[in-house]
């Protein structure tokens, strides 16, 4: 099937594979900045109350976790052009990566409004009546005391959706972008070196999501240096952090 | 281009013969991941010595790399290993032998191994402490007390984790139509392509997913509450 493995080629693969990684942290970066912005205006229903929205938002959360990322990049990029052609907007012959991005924003956008959700509901609710006692207004309270303790809870989950981000754009070659993934496709293809490449791929994707979890400890630690108990939870052994499938996050074996 | 409603129902139906094979996929990895991260989880927590480093390894290289890479990876680089072998040992044997799905077994066997064992370890160590001190007093063997007292108790705890997993590698197993295994996915594809209907093709195998999983997630949710049925007191 392909010719006799040869670890020269794996190192000869991993410059050639990396100069596409600056399209594969493209999508990353501006799918999970996207994300977040969806993420927060889907959040902010559900944290409210509001009663139809709310629903909306749920159904938003529910299909975006329901189904296989997979299914939803080709839905999208079936699906988006004829839908926005009702209200006559053409987007036929955008590029394939705008697809992309805007799959894995909305893909994003569900797991980091569940995040969001996850963290404010965290937060002590006798801190928040401590701030309304001592004549905070909700807008005080939210940004001095919720705020700020609700994003030392989302670090560790943040970190596991980047990280699974990352991951899941290995797929985008599936519809013909060339990021990383899919320049294996056509290394391995044009060489029948397939197990090297794959190799190297494989060490590329590990070093990132590696020095990714690295940076996010480091983050939390930071952000959580006031809080004894939880900076010095986090100092424990790595291995420790919860699976992307954390309970409220579930994406488990997380495609990626 | 116009939508046809009624054509989501055709592909539906014709969607609804690549489920079996959706489903043993998922089932054959869960079942086989909870194996192995069990033995893993295992090997960490009672630092056996080569193996859990070892075990280290094998989770965070899994971990840390897209399930695709990893059933890429089996599926070009197992036959090399198993036909070279099988050639140096005279056997007869060839991956020629293995059927597609195997390789999807084998490669998200290990991607759910690497998972669950995080799964097991986290419902492990939820197990009081003093349950474990209490079993070995009375004079119970560690195997004992693994299996009368830990593990019942880590079982229910983890149920969450564990259906999380379960959708994550049901979500996952759309990936093995790249090895062109006809799952949910590529009879998807498939129908879209004889009948160039793709986004109804698409809308049909959304909606196929969405309900396995909330089904799952139904399933899941029972069973935590007949599970932890001890924990509430009384009568059932």
């Amino acid at each position: 099937m392909s010719r006799r493995f040869d670890i020269q080629y794996v190192f000869e693969f991993i410059p050639k594979l990396l100069a596409y990684l600056n399209i594969t942290l493209l999508i990353v970066g501006s799918s999970i900045v996207l994300g977040l912005l969806i993420g927060l205006i889907v959040a902010l229903p559900r944290l409210y109350n509001t009663p139809v929205l709310k629903r909306l938002s749920q159904l938003y959360v529910s299909f975006f976790r329901g189904t296989p990322i997979l299914i939803q990049l080709f839905l999208v990029y079936y699906g988006l052009p004829e839908v926005l052609g009702w209200i006559h907007i053409d987007v036929s012959r955008l590029a394939v990566l705008y697809f992309v991005i805007a799959t894995y924003a909305l893909n994003s956008g569900a797991f980091i409004s569940e995040m969001i959700r996850a963290s404010v509901a965290a937060v002590n609710r006798g801190q928040i009546e401590a701030a309304h006692s001592i004549g905070m207004s909700s807008y005080q309270t939210f940004t001095r005391v919720i705020a700020p303790q609700a994003l030392g809870i989302s670090i560790p989950l943040f970190g596991n959706l980047v990280i699974g981000n990352l991951k899941d754009t290995s797929l985008a070659f599936t519809l013909g972008v060339m990021e990383m993934t899919g320049r294996s496709q056509t290394l391995g293809t044009a060489t029948q070196h397939f197990i090297e490449t794959y190799i190297a791929l494989s060490l590329i994707y590990f070093v990132i999501s590696f020095g990714l979890e690295k940076g996010f400890q480091w983050m939390e630690r930071y952000v959580n240096r006031f809080d004894g108990h939880r900076s010095e939870k986090t100092l424990r052994a790595s291995w420790r952090r919860p699976l992307r499938a954390a309970p409220l996050l579930g994406k488990g074996g997380k495609s990626g | 281009m116009n939508l046809d409603p009624s054509f989501i129902w055709t592909a539906g139906l014709s969607l609804l013969q690549a489920l079996p094979e959706t489903l043993w996929i998922t089932f054959v990895s869960v079942a086989a991941g909870l194996v192995i991260g069990t033995a893993v989880a295992l090997c960490r927590m009672y630092h056996i010595p080569v193996l859990s480093q070892l075990s280290a390894g094998y989770v965070a290289f899994v971990r840390g790399t897209p399930m695709l890479m990893h059933l890429l990876l089996i599926y070009f680089g197992l036959p090399v290993l198993i036909d070279g072998i099988s050639s140096a040992m005279g056997w007869s044997f060839t991956s020629a032998s293995i059927p597609l799905i195997g390789f999807v077994w084998i490669a998200f066997s290990i991607t759910a191994g690497a998972y669950m064992s995080e799964v097991v370890r986290a419902g492990i160590q939820a197990v009081d402490k003093g349950q474990v001190e209490a079993a070995q007093s009375i004079g119970m063997t560690t195997i004992q007390t693994l299996r009368r007292i830990i593990l019942p108790q880590a079982l229910s705890v983890s149920l969450p984790n564990l259906s999380n997993s379960v959708i994550g590698m049901l979500h996952g197993s759309t990936l093995a139509y790249t090895i062109s295994v006809v799952e949910i996915n590529a009879q998807a594809q498939i129908v879209a392509a004889d009948n160039w209907k793709y986004f109804e093709a698409y809308i049909a195998a959304a909606i196929l997913f969405w309900v396995l999983t909330i089904l799952i997630e139904r399933i899941s949710g029972w069973l935590e509450y007949r599970l932890n049925a001890y924990q509430r007191g009384g009568a059932l």
